[in-house]
């Protein structure tokens, strides 16, 4: 077990409906995994949760080797008085060094380089902040629509990197793509409305990697499931 | 941008001697009343020079306290966006006291200090002073959270890093502020010269509001119409280069 959260309650203080009651799951191994769910169901407040940013509730959440939490969401930015690069190589600690060369190339980020923030494309602004994130040193890393405005294409090839460079960390991809979230994601925690019991409903992902078949039916039976189950 | 500014002031000005004139002559006033275009004409001439100096002596006390106040403005808005009591406190403090007309303690500044530059230097600080702190305050205790939020959760934040994020994000709030209030530095300097001071165009139009000569005081008007035209003109010119420079936020 790496995650698991107990009987957990949650509500903004000053408003009258629960947004989380009695929610229990747990995330066992590392990999690629998804919190999904329909808007405003508690995907961001869950995250804020488990990584501290939102205290209050009651329950209870265990963790083993993911003392080092990350959160990153899409509409973050980078300072405005850097150049990406310059950023890059100011916030990466020492050991992971070696990695930017290889993380900017696989998120096609080389011509960014010598760009400022403001001066990209949401897509590559999305690419760029995920980077960063990834050069840090994490046990659980939560992103937040951290690919949007990212094309098919890139956002598979991103995804698949992230699975072959970090196989030993734990992710967790909140999306509402229902399509990528099946296809590439290992464990999918289904995140529902709390009138529904159980809140959450963990179902088991196709793990799309690199040199594995995937039939279309395979992925339409695991959309079907996971739509079901929201 | 100068020419702007210079034409704007030289319309704003001329409209006001233009109802002057129209006063006077409509009411059949008096050259003691209100002088006519000739003496005004013959007083410019006369004591451009002088009051020239006395104008760029009050700048030059009006730029001085402007700096200081952008100073102290830039570290009680440090102290003040902190989230403890000294913080509360700073901004608590900064909002019932700015309330307060300066001009009402003018007096005993002068009288603790004497009427020589610490006073006047005083007053213009303090008069441009608590509008900056106040927008100082604000923008610096406003989080700005997506860029923030990696700092903080990499355990990278540091209270030079707050600032700079928070200035750097609002620096265009800052520039037009600080331009504003440069306005305010130069009015406080000319109201601590009118008021009690030995040098300054504030002291001039002392001088010439006691002999009822309207013509000197039209001329001081003019003169710091233009200086402080020339001066926001120079504020303008180096906010719009720190924008360009560094606002591509």
């Amino acid at each position: 077990m790496l995650l698991e959260l107990k009987e957990l309650n949650y509500k903004y203080p000053g408003s009258v409906g629960d947004v989380f009651r009695d929610l229990s799951c747990r995330v066992t191994e590392p990999g690629f995994h998804a919190l999904f769910g329909p808007s405003g169901v508690g995907k961001t407040t869950l995250a804020k949760i488990i990584t501290g940013e939102i205290g209050g509730f009651a329950g209870e959440i265990a963790t083993r080797g993911t003392e080092q939490v990350l959160y990153t969401f899409n509409l973050e930015r980078l300072p405005g008085w850097y150049t990406i690069q310059e950023h890059l190589e100011e916030i990466t600690p020492a050991a992971n060094k070696e990695k930017i060369k290889e993380l900017v190339e696989s998120f096609g980020l080389q011509s960014c380089l010598h760009s400022r923030f403001a001066q990209l494309s949401l897509g590559q602004q999305n690419r760029t902040n995920l980077t960063r994130y990834l050069l840090q040193d994490f046990d659980l890393m939560i992103m937040d629509e951290s690919l949007a405005n990212v094309d098919e294409l890139t956002k598979e090839k991103i995804i698949l990197k992230i699975k072959a460079l970090f196989p030993e960390r734990c992710f967790l991809y909140i999306s509402h793509n229902v399509v990528e979230v099946s296809k590439f994601c290992k464990q999918i925690l289904v995140l529902r409305s709390h009138h529904k019991n159980p809140q959450a409903i963990s179902l088991q992902g196709l793990d799309f990697r690199e040199g594995r078949d995937l039939t279309k039916m395979e992925l339409e039976q695991s959309m079907l499931e996971i739509v079901n189950a929201a | 941008m100068l020419h702007r500014r210079i034409y704007q002031f030289l319309m704003i000005y001329f409209i006001g001697l233009a109802v002057l004139m129209l006063v006077k002559y409509s009411l059949n006033l008096s050259d003691y009343t209100i002088p006519g275009v000739n003496e005004i004409w013959n007083t410019y001439r006369r004591y451009f020079g002088l009051y020239f100096i006395a104008v760029l002596n009050t700048m030059a006390v009006a730029i001085l306290g402007h700096v200081l106040s952008i100073c102290i403005a830039t570290v009680v808005g440090i102290i003040g966006r902190l989230t403890v009591w000294i913080g509360s406190f700073i901004r608590v403090a900064a909002y019932n006291i700015q309330a307060y007309p300066i001009v009402a303690v003018a007096p005993i500044i002068f009288i603790l200090l004497g009427d020589g530059l610490s006073s006047r230097l005083l007053i213009a600080a303090m008069i441009c002073y608590f509008p900056l702190l106040l927008s100082f305050i604000g923008i610096l205790s406003e989080p700005v959270a997506e860029i923030e939020h990696f700092f903080d959760s990499t355990r990278r934040m540091n209270w030079r890093l707050q600032v700079k994020i928070r200035a750097f994000e609002n620096i265009h709030k800052l520039v037009t502020v600080i331009v504003g209030s440069a306005t305010l530095a130069m009015v406080g300097t000319i109201v601590a010269e009118f008021i009690a001071a030995n040098a300054g165009i504030g002291y001039s139009i002392r001088i010439a509001l006691y002999q009822s000569d309207l013509s000197k005081i039209l001329v001081a008007l003019f003169l710091i119409g233009v200086c402080t035209s020339l001066y926001l003109v120079f504020l303008e010119w180096l906010g719009s280069f720190i924008k360009k420079r560094f606002g591509s936020v």
